[in-house]
């Protein structure tokens, strides 16, 4: 699933940094109540918690139709998947209750949980699964990050009302973890027979929380399900949820957004702000939820299909050329710890690898000289049969929060140093897909959120550069290694998991050694709540926070 | 000649200008409004990217070739360009505003409930506006040369501040620091009062610098002098004479005006969290919904036309040089 930024601070950044400016300046209010999280109480039932979100408005509320990331928000409150991350972060069946492979891998049988029900009443059974997964798959659903994940299934059936079998085109050691993302909730299967506005407007499904109406561009509101039965008990509370619902608002301002918080006028921000956090983390009644994406780290792809980072040496001499760490330190106010891995460190499998990526100038300076990017022109850059050492960087505005677009800024200025010239340009979403689709591009950011290590395929596979019909392709590094691609194939088929550990973990050091990518931090989800807000921290396998224990304190 | 015919042939003489300036209206405004269908239609196809692909979700959708195949199929984009062209102007002129490709709702439905709000928002910072600049104004012009120079001041400083900026200042200031007021707005009294000052304060502050100059040269002028000379007070000739002549400049300005309030909505829309048409012209352009943008551009264009129209026709009735009376 590839995230895209919210309006928030994309829109009006002088406006946001004016404001952090007048917080940090001391213009915050007194803090009124004195709040304290742990001596709140006993638990009490009722009120309606206000979410503010900064993302962009859903077109639809089911995440099956599009799949992306504030579908995924909103619709953790309502639908629920066959399998989840329990606290730990370990994989566990949810709705589904129990799932085996064949020895050849190409036959998956999944046991769905009985006593189940979807709040039309209609039951779980395996073929309201199955219509699910049918759903995804057909075209006029316009699934894209289901689809995918669903992409190695053969043909599936019923076998009786609580076992569905699978049958896969290829062994998908993925699978479950493909059945933990929201993008592939389950729905009931008689509301998915309405028509796609209707099933937009108000999916049905078996969360703690339930669809009421929907005002566009306003809220969406959602009540109890009093009926509610966690499929596997969890160490909070049984029953219903405590909140009598929640309004969904979409607020796209992040200064608005944190002053609604400050106000008191809503309870739960998305999308914080580096800045803001630092700030909020020093009033005693906001709280901070760091929930770090799993999938992909955020990283900087160097482009290795054109010159000059078809050249490994050069591409080693950039990692060492750009001072990371000090940047990230001062734009991200430390809540953006330093990544060495493609992968999250919400990837129990993620590998990293410190010792790659030390900024070291001279390094960067003699491989370039052994390159023959030895001269330098009248500006200080480096150059070859006078050319010009220089790399196109198109950012997305709407990929790239402001802290990171300072970042490309400070990183841009030590290249120089060295010799490199970097050409940021800072584009809308569409002319950076533009950009990436004629290969216009030798660095480029870009999100990627996935549950598992398999993300790895998706970013570095050859497969991964043919472009979709749309132009779009995922391995941004152009990196085609028959090796790696074995390395991957195999990682992603094996049934045995110490062996999918190790392949995946050679996968991660050969890109990596390979020099195609600059890891930067964790891909940045952080939310700020309000005090009086109790048992806030669950998540879903994709860190969207869910509110079955939350409850307001008086 | 019976003086009662003259009158008749006067009276269908006014009728007849009117009528020809009514028809003259009608038909600029048509036009106006076929051409920005027009540029709307072949600039947006300027524009890299597949309008199949924002059907499908946005650019880089990993849409497959069959789903893009659909999409264009059941939003007619398979056809010829000129097939396209006439058949939005026909679907256009019978009120065909088409669907939505991001909501996948009928656009008349969607603007139909974000009208209301917008209209809510500029017609009360419009009111708001002309509110101040006349106090100013005339508050200025009575307190004499340094009263008009800080309000001269205070007109150019309010005019040339951006709305994002100035809606900043008011949510830390009023929602943040003191607590008054909201920082998002819903149709509450209160939650209106920051988004509509935002509004209103840069667009006093034009309108302010433009009467109080014409109310001066007013107050000024010989008409001024001999209502003072029949011993009409201050405050007569104010209201009776110079302010007349104030409004003119600003009647004429309100259509600029309103349409700078449109733009502004977008603004401060997004800043406030406030339903509307600027928010939604906003989002609909970053998701290149193009039914939106086009339905949101001609609702624009055609308020613009009707307000001008109004404009000018409270023009001619302020003022007797103009028109046909």
């Amino acid at each position: 699933m590839r995230h895209v930024r919210p309006l928030a601070t994309r829109l009006f950044p002088a406006a946001a940094a004016l404001a952090a400016a007048l917080v940090l300046a001391g213009c915050a209010p007194a803090t009124t109540a004195p709040e304290s999280g742990n001596d709140a109480g006993p638990p009490v039932a009722g009120g309606t918690l206000v979410y503010a979100s900064g993302d962009a408005e859903p077109s639809c509320l089911d995440p099956h139709v599009g799949g992306n990331y504030p579908q995924a928000l909103v619709a953790s409150q309502y639908l629920e998947t066959l399998y989840t991350k329990d606290a730990a972060g370990t994989l566990v069946p949810w709705l589904a209750e129990d799932s085996t492979v064949s020895a050849d891998g190409l036959t998956r049988t999944v046991k769905i949980r009985p006593g189940i029900t979807f709040t039309d009443g209609t039951p779980l059974d395996a073929e309201a699964v199955k219509a699910n997964f049918e759903h995804l798959l057909d075209p006029a659903t316009a699934s894209s990050t289901g689809y995918l994940a669903l992409g190695k299934i053969k043909s599936m059936k019923a076998l009786d009302d609580a076992t569905l079998e699978l049958k896969l085109k290829t062994p998908d050691n993925a699978l479950l973890e493909s059945f933990a993302m929201p993008w592939v909730a389950i729905q009931s299967p008689l509301a998915l027979k309405r028509s796609q506005a209707e099933n937009c407007a108000a999916p049905v499904g078996t969360g703690p929380f339930k669809v009421a109406s929907w005002k566009k561009q306003d809220a969406v509101n959602l009540v109890r399900n009093e009926d509610y039965v966690q499929p596997v008990a969890t160490p909070g509370h049984e029953g219903a949820a405590y909140l009598d619902g929640i309004t969904w608002r979409f607020i796209p301002e992040a200064a608005t957004r944190y002053a609604a918080l400050q106000a008191g006028e809503v309870h739960v921000i998305d999308n914080a702000q580096p800045d803001t956090i630092a700030a909020a983390t020093k009033l005693q009644t906001i709280k901070h939820l760091d929930a770090p994406r799993p999938g992909a780290s955020n990283r900087i792809e160097l482009n290795s299909s054109k010159a000059p980072f078809n050249d490994a040496a050069v591409r080693e001499a950039f990692i060492h050329a750009v001072n990371v760490n000090a940047s990230v330190d001062s734009l991200f106010f430390g809540t953006a710890p330093r990544s060495y891995s493609p992968l999250s460190s919400a990837e129990p499998l993620a590998y990293s690898a410190e010792s790659l990526f030390a900024y070291d100038p001279a390094k960067a300076g003699e491989l370039l000289d052994a390159a023959g990017w030895s001269e330098r022109d009248s500006e200080g850059y480096r150059t070859k049969d006078g050319e010009r050492l220089s790399l196109t960087f198109p950012v997305s505005t709407s990929q790239s929060i402001p802290a990171e677009q300072s970042l490309f800024e400070q990183m841009q200025a030590t290249a120089k140093e060295s010799g490199f010239e970097i050409k940021i340009n800072l584009l809308d979403l569409s002319s950076w897909y533009g950009e990436l689709f004629t290969n216009d591009y030798n660095l480029v950011s870009a999100p990627y959120t996935k549950v598992g290590p398999s993300v790895l395929a998706v970013l570095f596979h050859s497969d991964s550069t043919i472009p979709a019909p749309s132009g779009y392709f995922a391995n941004l590094s152009q990196v085609k290694d028959p090796k790696l691609d074995e390395l991957l194939d195999s990682a992603g088929s094996t049934q045995d998991e110490a062996e999918r550990k190790e392949l995946y973990a050679q996968a991660q050091k050969l890109v990596l050694e390979g020099h195609y990518l600059l890891p930067l931090y964790n891909q940045q989800n952080h939310f700020l709540y309000a005090g009086k807000l109790q048992n806030v921290g669950a998540t879903t396998a994709v860190a969207t926070p869910t509110f079955f224990d939350a409850w307001l304190a008086k | 000649m019976h003086p009662r015919t003259l009158a008749g042939g006067r009276s269908a003489r006014i009728a007849g200008t009117a009528a020809r300036w009514v028809l003259g209206k009608i038909g600029g405004g048509l036009f106006v409004l076929w051409a920005v269908a027009t540029a709307i239609f072949f600039g947006i196809r300027m524009i890299p990217g597949d309008p199949a692909e924002a059907i499908m979700g946005g650019p880089g959708s990993q849409a497959s070739a069959e789903a893009l195949a659909q999409a264009r199929a059941d939003y007619g984009l398979d056809e010829p360009l000129y097939v396209q062209y006439f058949g939005q102007l026909w679907r256009l002129a019978t009120g065909d505003l088409g669907t939505s490709y991001s909501l996948k709702l009928p656009v008349a439905e969607v603007l139909g409930e974000l009208v209301p709000p917008t209209l809510v928002l500029a017609v009360l910072a419009l009111a708001v506006a002309w509110a101040l600049a006349l106090v100013v104004a005339v508050l200025s012009t009575r307190s004499g040369r340094l009263g008009t120079a800080l309000a001269s001041g205070l007109e150019i400083v309010s005019a040339a501040v951006p709305h994002f900026w100035l809606a900043s200042v008011l949510i830390m200031l009023f929602a943040t620091a003191l607590g008054w007021l909201p920082p998002v707005s819903t149709n509450s009294p209160a939650g209106l009062v920051l988004p509509v000052a935002t509004l209103a304060l840069p667009l006093a502050g034009f309108l302010g610098q433009v009467m109080r100059d014409t109310l001066d040269a007013a107050h000024r002028s010989p008409f001024a002098l001999s209502a003072r000379a029949r011993g009409e007070s201050e405050t007569g000739v104010l209201l009776r004479h110079s302010l007349r002549h104030a409004a003119l400049p600003g009647i004429a300005l309100s259509g600029w005006a309103f349409g700078s309030l449109l733009s502004g909505a977008v603004v401060v829309e997004s800043i406030f969290a406030r339903p509307g048409l600027g928010r939604s012209l906003l989002s609909a352009v970053t998701a290149r919904d193009i039914p939106m943008v086009t339905g949101v551009a001609l609702l624009s264009a055609a308020a613009y036309v009707v307000i001008m129209a109004f404009s000018d026709l409270a023009e001619r009735l302020a003022d007797p040089r103009m028109g046909g009376s």
